[in-house]
């Protein structure tokens, strides 16, 4: 083979001919950039663009179909005096968190049971991913069936079973409204957390498993001292990703609620595009979008950190 | 857009990219033959309820225009609640179809991009019988007509005449105070008022606005400047809107956006309500027997008179428009009387006509239930009257300050808490905090 090989004659580079150029390419260090500019170029243009134009608008008074002046902070100060934009603030984080911690305890109890061995376990796995599937849009349209006063399921069940009518006011209620989207993102966002938990439940190493059973450990325990421990890397990653996603929310409470009752529901995409689009002000409205960003920058910072200490 | 391109080629290499520039925006916007010699305008609506209405335009009108002078009409209809975000798109990008319509007070935010129309829409007022003021009040920004008024999807009462009568009522309760005492027997007898009071666009405002202003509240002085919302008048409205809340309706209104009262009334489980004609349109088409009890009346009367809240439709021609000719003679042969006449019609009073010459039309006799449509445009006004409409006032209806400070009352706040608030946000987006 060698010798074969060293007979062949080398094609010697043409001065300027795609083998050079070829080489070139080859080299890790071009290479690895020619890889990495489409993506750069797609993220700078339909995520770097935005949010740069973003930051600019909210430090204009810029109506709509009207020039701009630049006036520096004081749409944030604007912003900062007003009541709704505090109870907006509050909104959000009690969405977020109460949704997030829903989904991560469902979730995980979701991974778990669907990582037991039971009959059509494939198609019921592909079931449960349904309600991430389906358009936020088309599922929350049913869920405004399921929780309309007059034609409520839930209502009809609960007359059933002897509690008095008129039911509760699901989205009529303020503290109700707010638990029902809380709910209701959780239905949605729970095959998130199940199916990526279970790919990371499927990584552990069963021996680990055998050997903690040899030892004399309970099924508690080896939650609690293999599962949990190993898991961990996986949930903290879907958790950032899901208080992201949930703080951002805006089909859901868009075609429920619109950020009713007396803005009891409204959060800062809701508010920002109410703002921005039907009053007109783009400036105002991007200064309350990019109100969100320092809180989902810690958390970003925080995915960063724990991401390069692994 | 506009064609008639082929001229500019003449023209320098520059004019020659812009003009295929213009040409590649207008395919991506419709079916707009961007080389061809054939001139084409881009007539941009919002799917309207009414079938019919939209199929006379594309099956009627467009066929006759192009028939009469050679101009293609594309009309390019948009989902239902998609028109605004798109009209702010082509009025942004400078790009996209040459006329819009309007709803509420576009042609005062989008005011800049659109070009005047004070002719087409005074020429129209003389053929048509005159203009409601109404309509003036609607399109008229600094002076200038900035649209061509078309017609208002008014808000009215809509009632079930059987439970009324069950209930010793043979007419609609003339003032609130007679409606609160109607709708509380009604609420004892199982049949509650349902009045939205969340965040939809039409049906919050229908009745909330001309309940403060029939108490003699109101937002903002006529000045534009001077907040009034905390005045006892206010308060009397706050107070009436608590007590039929209470004594009257359901809590899940609180909740309510605009499709839930219709859904609530098709289903029998309202007695009353304040909506647009669909009620009445769908009730006849779709529930025979629920159609023929469902009747109509102007709002109660307060205090200081009787309102309405006007939801006008008008059109406007874009300042990108390249042939601005070309797309006033359309609006100018729109707004004739045997064309406008018939869209009307084809609507079946569903947007009542701004023009006098209208207020007898035949269509208007199909259903005498329809007339308080018409009747209501005399005492009809955009949210935020008296005071003139400008960005703050927009922004107050975006932020929906009087409809929550209503709302927070019925779920519980008191009137002096909720009217502390409303003025706070008033001061605060007047630029007065």
């Amino acid at each position: 083979m060698s010798g074969r090989a060293a007979a062949l004659p080398v094609p010697l580079p043409r001065p300027g001919s795609g083998a050079a150029f070829r080489r070139w390419t080859e080299r890790e260090s071009v290479f690895s950039w020619l890889m990495i500019v489409p993506p750069l170029l797609f993220l700078i243009a339909l995520v770097g663009y935005p949010f740069v134009y973003g930051i600019w608008l909210s430090l204009q008074d810029r109506p709509v179909a009207h020039a701009g002046t630049f006036i520096g902070l004081r749409n944030f100060v604007t912003d900062a005096h007003d009541p709704v934009f505090w109870q907006v603030a509050r909104n959000t984080f009690i969405y977020t968190f109460f949704a997030t911690i829903l989904k991560a305890v469902g979730g995980l109890g979701m991974a778990l049971v669907m990582n037991q061995v039971f009959p059509a376990k494939n198609a019921i796995r592909a079931i449960m991913l349904l309600p991430f599937i389906v358009p936020t849009v088309l599922s929350t349209v049913a869920w405004m069936w399921i929780l309309d006063p007059s034609f409520s399921v839930v209502n009809w069940l609960m007359f059933q079973m002897g509690f008095p009518k008129p039911g509760p006011a699901w989205l009529g209620n303020p503290t109700l409204a707010m638990f029902s989207l809380i709910m209701i993102n959780t239905w949605r966002g729970l095959p998130f957390y199940g199916i990526t938990l279970l790919a990371g439940l499927q990584t552990i190493p069963p021996d680990l498993h055998e050997a903690a059973v040899i030892d004399g450990a309970g099924s508690w325990a080896r939650f609690r001292y293999i599962t949990l421990p190993l898991l961990m890397p996986v949930i903290f990653i879907v958790t950032l990703f899901s208080v992201i996603f949930t703080f951002s929310d805006f089909q859901l409470v868009y075609v429920l609620t619109r950020g009713g009752p007396a803005n009891a529901t409204h959060l800062f995409a809701t508010y920002a595009f109410d703002i921005a689009m039907s009053g007109g002000q783009f400036g105002l409205g991007a200064s309350v979008a990019l109100a969100m960003l320092p809180a989902l920058a810690v958390v970003i910072l925080g995915l960063a950190f724990y991401m390069r200490s692994r | 857009m506009i064609g008639k391109k082929y001229e500019v080629f003449a023209g320098s290499r520059r004019d020659f990219l812009k003009a295929a520039a213009i040409g590649a925006a207008g395919s991506a916007f419709g079916p707009t033959a961007g080389w061809s010699q054939a001139k084409t305008l881009g007539f941009m609506h919002e799917s309207s309820f009414i079938k019919p209405f939209d199929e006379y335009f594309q099956k009627k009108l467009a066929p006759a225009y192009e028939k009469a002078t050679g101009v293609k009409v594309n009309y390019e209809l948009t989902s239902v609640g998609g028109l605004q975000t798109r009209v702010a798109t082509v009025a942004e990008t400078g790009s996209g179809p040459d006329i819009t319509l309007n709803f509420f007070t576009w042609p005062f935010l989008y005011n800049e991009k659109y070009i005047d129309v004070s002719d087409i829409a005074e020429e129209a007022g003389k053929k048509n019988g005159g203009w409601y003021d109404a309509a003036k009040e609607a399109v008229i920004v600094n002076g200038n007509w900035k649209a061509v008024p078309f017609g208002n999807v008014g808000q009215i009462m809509c009632w079930r005449q059987d439970w009324f009568h069950e209930a010793g009522y043979d007419k609609f309760p003339d003032t609130w105070e007679e409606l609160l005492e109607a709708g509380t027997k009604l609420k004892a007898a199982g049949h509650p008022i349902g009045f939205e009071l969340g965040h939809g666009f039409g049906d919050n405002h229908g009745w909330l606005y001309p309940l403060l202003w029939s108490y003699g509240g109101r937002e903002v002085e006529p000045d534009g400047k001077t907040i009034a919302i905390d005045s006892d008048e206010t308060a009397q409205a706050v107070d009436m809107a608590r007590k039929l809340f209470k004594q009257t309706m359901a809590e899940e209104v609180l909740g309510w956006t605009d499709p839930n009262n219709n859904k609530a009334w098709l289903s029998e489980q309202i007695s009353c309500t304040n909506n647009a004609a669909s009620i009445l349109f769908v009730a006849k088409r779709d529930f025979p027997d629920i159609g023929k009890v469902t009747q109509h009346a102007l709002n109660p009367a307060g205090p200081k008179g009787r309102f309405h809240i006007l939801a006008p439709w008008s059109h406007s021609i874009f300042t990108h428009t390249e042939d601005k000719e070309a797309a006033r003679a359309f609006l100018r042969w729109l707004m004739q009387p045997e064309q406008v006449g018939a869209w009307y019609a084809a609507a079946d009073t569903y947007y009542a006509p701004f023009l006098h010459g209208f207020d007898n039309a035949p269509m208007w006799q199909s259903d005498p239930r329809w007339l308080p449509y018409r009747d209501s445009l005399a005492t009809s006004h955009l949210p935020g009257w008296p005071a003139p409409i400008t960005r703050a006032s927009t922004e107050s209806v975006a932020k929906y300050v009087v409809v929550d400070m209503f709302a927070k009352a019925c779920a519980g706040a008191s009137t002096k808490d909720v009217i502390a608030q409303a003025k706070a946000q008033l001061k605060q987006i007047y630029g007065q905090a």
